[in-house]
This record gives structure tokens, C-alpha cells and sequence, in this order.
């Protein structure tokens, strides 16, 4: 009995790793992570803002209230940023295999690395001496 | 302050919650970090087949790096999870004093940590495919270099944790 019992999770994982749908999201969604995330930090885009002085959830931006502590952007920032990869992930996956076989699997990595000095850009606030 | 689910709190008290949480943010990314480590000394300096067994670098890099995949994706994500957690605790007793004393490029390195952490999660399907595809030699070379940025996020995240908790962790 047991040993039948993972077996659908291993055979699901065999037909995602040999699934050309799979791989042009995959592709998609590392590429456009970062590309997104950037965005979301430099343009203050949190999908939520969340309170941890008083446990509060804002929809959107929303500034810190007096007397109840600092607002949290990141979690906001993450929901954005993997909710619009995954769109565009799924998007690509209805354009035709030529032109998705046309972008270059390099990006998966140089992207994420081309973002870093960006960043360390947008945070200059904290680079003081 | 935070998230804790009340019934813990008959058992253990709220510091205490906080220190299991911590710990075992920090034991994940350990496991994470030597995961990653092995695997990305695998790509960059694979062993040839065939050669006899070295010394400890030698089989330091000589593992399956394919066997790792699904465990690194899985470790991320948890280690993710629990860090997303602490870090409501972290905003308010960590943050504040950091920028109250003064440490601004301690606070940096950190907000970086957060940037690319999110980033590495967002890798981590591709990865996952590249090397369920570890024979399809399309994939050799971004396989190898996403697999090395993973790691060097992974360690500078690892670094930067570890010298914030030492600005004031444990004990402050």
C-alpha cells in the first residue's frame, strides 16, 4: 500500500520536467522576477502593506500610522512581483514554440545579476559614512 | 506584535517562540547553504568520470548534483517562509534600534538580503527543470551559472544574517 502512494506525485513530476508548456513559464518567470520586483521597489509598489504593530493589512501602498509602528512593504512587494511573473509565465506559454525558443536561456541568470547593482542603487539612502 | 498562534503561547512563552523560530530559520539555511555549495562546486569543477577518489575537495565536488535539485527548491521555499515570518518580529525590535545606533549600512546589506531572496524564489522552477534535465545538453551551461548565482545569493544572504544577528540577535 505504501509504497503506491507516491507514486502520482513522481510521475507528475517526470511529465512537468519534460513539458515544453512547463519550461517557457519557468523560462518566463525567472526572467521577468527580477525585471519586477526592481520595478515594484523603485516605484513603491506593494500589492498589500501590512502593519506589524497592530496586525493591519492595507490594500496597496498605504503609509505607517502614528503611534502604531513602522508599514511593511516587502511582503507586498513579493505578492506583486510573483503574481506578475506567473501572468506573463502563462501569457508566453500561448505564443508560438518558435518565438519562445528564441529567447535566450542566458537571461535565466544574467537578469537576476544585471538587477543587482540597481538595487544596490535604490537602497543609497543607507550607503552613508 | 507579530504572527503567533495563541495556543502555543499556554506552552512556551512569546521570547521563547521567537528563539524556535529563529533556530530553525537558521538550521534551514544551513542545510541550504551546504546544498547549494556542494551542487555549485559540482558545476564548476566537476569531476571527471572515471577519476580516482581524491582528497576531501575532491568529493566535496564530486556529488550528484541532480539529486540535490528538489531538495535546495524545497529548503528555499521553507527557509523563505520562516525568515517572511520572523521578519515582523525583526521590523520592530531588530530594525528600529539598528537605525537608532546608527548602523545604516548594516540595514543596506540587509534590505538587500530581502531583495534577492525574493529574486532566488523566482529562479527556482527553471532550476528545478534544468536540472530534472540534467542529460539535455541545451541546458548545461545556464544550468551551471544559475545554479552559482543561487549559491552566491545564498551565501551573501547567509553572511548577512548571520552579522546582523550579531549586531543585535541573541541576548539584545
Amino acid at each position: 500500500m505504501s509504497t503506491t502512494t507516491g507514486m502520482p506525485s513522481a510521475t507528475a513530476a517526470k511529465s512537468l520536467a519534460s513539458s515544453a508548456t512547463f519550461r517557457t513559464f519557468a523560462t518566463v518567470f525567472a526572467i521577468a522576477t527580477p525585471i519586477i520586483y526592481t520595478a515594484c521597489e523603485m516605484q513603491n509598489w506593494p500589492l498589500f502593506t501590512y502593519h506589524p504593530g497592530s496586525n493591519r493589512v492595507d490594500l496597496g501602498w498605504a503609509p505607517a500610522v502614528k503611534d502604531e509602528g513602522p508599514a511593511m512593504y516587502w511582503y507586498g512587494w513579493t505578492a506583486t512581483t510573483l503574481i506578475g511573473a506567473a501572468i506573463l509565465g502563462m501569457l508566453a506559454t500561448m505564443l508560438p514554440e518558435k518565438m519562445v525558443r528564441s529567447i535566450p536561456l542566458s537571461l535565466v541568470w544574467i537578469v537576476p545579476l544585471a538587477v543587482v547593482p540597481i538595487l544596490v542603487y535604490a537602497l543609497r539612502f543607507f550607503w552613508r559614512w | 506584535m507579530g504572527i503567533i498562534p495563541d495556543f502555543l503561547l499556554d506552552y512556551i512563552s512569546v521570547s521563547t517562540y521567537w528563539t524556535i523560530l529563529f533556530i530553525a530559520h537558521a538550521l534551514l539555511a544551513v542545510a541550504l547553504l551546504g546544498a547549494l555549495s556542494h551542487q555549485a562546486m559540482s558545476v564548476l569543477m566537476p569531476v571527471r568520470a572515471g577519476a580516482a577518489s581524491g582528497g576531501f575537495v575532491t568529493r566535496f565536488r564530486a556529488v550528484h548534483g541532480a539529486s540535490y535539485a528538489a531538495a535546495i527548491c524545497v529548503l528555499w521555499i521553507v527557509t523563505f517562509i520562516f525568515g517572511a515570518w520572523i521578519y515582523t518580529k525583526y521590523r520592530i525590535y531588530v530594525r528600529i534600534p539598528i537605525e537608532q545606533a546608527g548602523y545604516w549600512k548594516t540595514q543596506g546589506v540587509f534590505e538587500l538580503k530581502e531583495h534577492l531572496v525574493t529574486i532566488g524564489l523566482g529562479l527556482l522552477p527553471i532550476y528545478w527543470y534544468f536540472w530534472k534535465n540534467a542529460r539535455n545538453p541545451e541546458y548545461d551551461s545556464p544550468r551551471k551559472w544559475l545554479t552559482v548565482t543561487l549559491a552566491a545569493m545564498c551565501w551573501y544572504s547567509f553572511l548577512v544574517g548571520h552579522v546582523v544577528n550579531n549586531v543585535r540577535g541573541f541576548g539584545s
